[in-house]
């Protein structure tokens, strides 16, 4: 940091040489810059740079958005189709306050109408694929869960936060053109959906899938099925599941029981059915045990624990030497 | 899939200044190599005439870090060793990390605690019964 110090100090000396030299020699030495930046002057500006307010990546310096956009597509490993992926970057709020700032400037009818599409259109297909795709694998990988409970996880991987967050960590705020900065996160969800949309109809629905598996899917680890979806009355949910299944009611007894005369005593409740275990679940009372109980039950049922096998990311080599070994046979 | 973290590399040097010389080398021989390798970042090569600041190599991250790095009286392939390492780097802030290790499952067949092994009230313990 010494060394960084005396480097970035090597230009302040040969401009204070220069005011030296001016004040004392009057105009001998006309190549020395202007003595401008006095050492207040520079703190000043210093401040005034720490507290101007926050700007697009697009209004600083060294900004190419043709490359940026072509480096946005190597750094995802996909082939877009370059047109398709800058319609799904423009924003409807940014034409409309492209118009109206013509508009103010005083331009033609002809002139404030902007060549340029939405993304709405590629959004909406992008999440009509998104959630028919997402749909789709956790019925193949969960097809104990019910409709519900998918239409929960698909609603949590398509919800604005999770979409946003993703965005935002592929620098999708920098490209998207919108009116207000920093972008809001529905915007974001709606420019990452366009996206989507734009690599459907230029690469067609496998890669698609692919992209959408690689980016959504890894959002679930470590999440807990009842954290995603709100059960009210899971023992009610447990009784339809067993049902189902043609296995008589549970009955909860008391597993385990610590400290029950102190502040903090803790049940283990079981859930047995004909007088075999299904699920044991912990509580500080007796209801909220049974209610615990009455969930672990379902994610075994659901098949949704934590020991389960992770998420298989590999399929499509199968299907591929699948159809090898049928087209060479 | 794997997305390169660095997103890109402003080349900020001087035409004239004698320590940018590395730098001015690294832009005539190596830059259009180091772009053709690294597709997925942009590269923006800016000289700034006069004596301005030391000549930096300013990274941006997907995560919003910028990172300066002097490249004053550094060599052309020292510049691309440092531009390539910056290029496998993550954004996350440089600190001392506390522990070499990190789980995600830190318990396998499930975590201790004072009950696991106590049989449970409802096991009955008593003279074993005869087979029949």
């Amino acid at each position: 940091t010494a060394m960084a110090a005396r480097l970035l100090l090597r230009a302040v000396r040969p401009l204070l040489a220069g005011a030296g030299r001016g004040t004392g020699l009057g105009t001998a030495f006309s190549t020395a810059p202007p003595p401008e930046k006095k050492r207040w002057l520079r703190a000043y500006l210093e401040l005034q740079r720490l507290q101007a307010p926050p700007q697009r990546r697009s209004e600083k310096p060294n900004w190419d958005y043709h490359a940026e956009i072509q480096a946005f597509s190597h750094r995802v490993q996909e082939n877009f189709a370059l047109d398709l992926l800058k319609t799904a970057f423009v924003n409807p709020c940014y034409i409309e306050s492209e118009e109206a700032r013509r508009r103010q400037l005083g331009l033609d009818k002809d002139a404030v109408a902007l060549q340029l599409q939405d993304n709405t259109g590629l959004a909406e297909r992008g999440l009509r694929f998104a959630r028919a795709y997402l749909a789709q694998c956790f019925e193949g990988a969960y097809p104990e869960l019910p409709a519900k409970g998918i239409e929960a996880l698909v609603n949590f991987l398509t919800s604005q936060e999770l979409v946003s967050y993703v965005a935002q960590n592929l620098s999708i705020q920098d490209l998207a053109l919108c009116r207000d900065f920093p972008a809001p996160p529905d915007v974001l969800q709606r420019t990452f959906l366009a996206v989507i949309g734009a690599l459907l109809e230029s690469s067609g629905p496998e890669r698609t899938g692919i992209f959408v598996r690689d980016f959504f899917i890894p959002q679930l680890i470590g999440k807990d099925l009842f954290e995603i979806w709100e059960v009210v009355n899971p023992m009610g949910l447990l009784l339809e599941e067993l049902t189902k299944r043609n296995i008589s009611a549970p009955e909860p007894r008391i597993t385990r029981q610590l400290g029950v005369s102190t502040v903090l005593p803790v049940y283990f409740v079981g859930l047995y059915c004909d007088k075999k275990m299904l699920a044991e679940g912990p509580g500080e009372t007796l209801l909220a045990a049974e209610e615990e109980a009455a969930r672990v039950a379902l994610r075994k049922l659901y098949g949704y624990t934590e020991n389960r096998r992770p998420w298989d990311y590999s399929k499509p080599k199968q299907e591929l030497a699948a159809e090898k070994a049928i087209s060479s046979n | 899939r794997y997305v390169r973290q660095l997103q890109r590399l402003q080349l900020l040097f001087s035409p004239t200044a004698a320590d940018a010389r590395g730098a001015r080398q690294f832009v005539e021989e190596a830059a259009q190599d180091f772009a053709r390798q690294h597709p997925d970042v942009v590269l923006y090569v800016s000289p700034r005439s006069g004596p301005g600041p030391a000549p930096v190599l300013r990274a941006e991250y997907l995560n919003g870090t910028v990172r300066d790095e002097l490249i004053a009286s550094k060599t052309s392939e020292e510049v691309l060793q440092l531009a390539t390492k910056l290029a496998n780097q993550s954004g996350l802030d440089i600190i001392r990390i506390r522990k070499p290790f990190h789980t995600d499952n830190p318990s396998i067949q499930g975590q201790w605690h004072p009950l696991t092994n106590k049989p449970s009230i409802l096991t009955v313990q008593g003279p074993r019964l005869q087979p029949q």
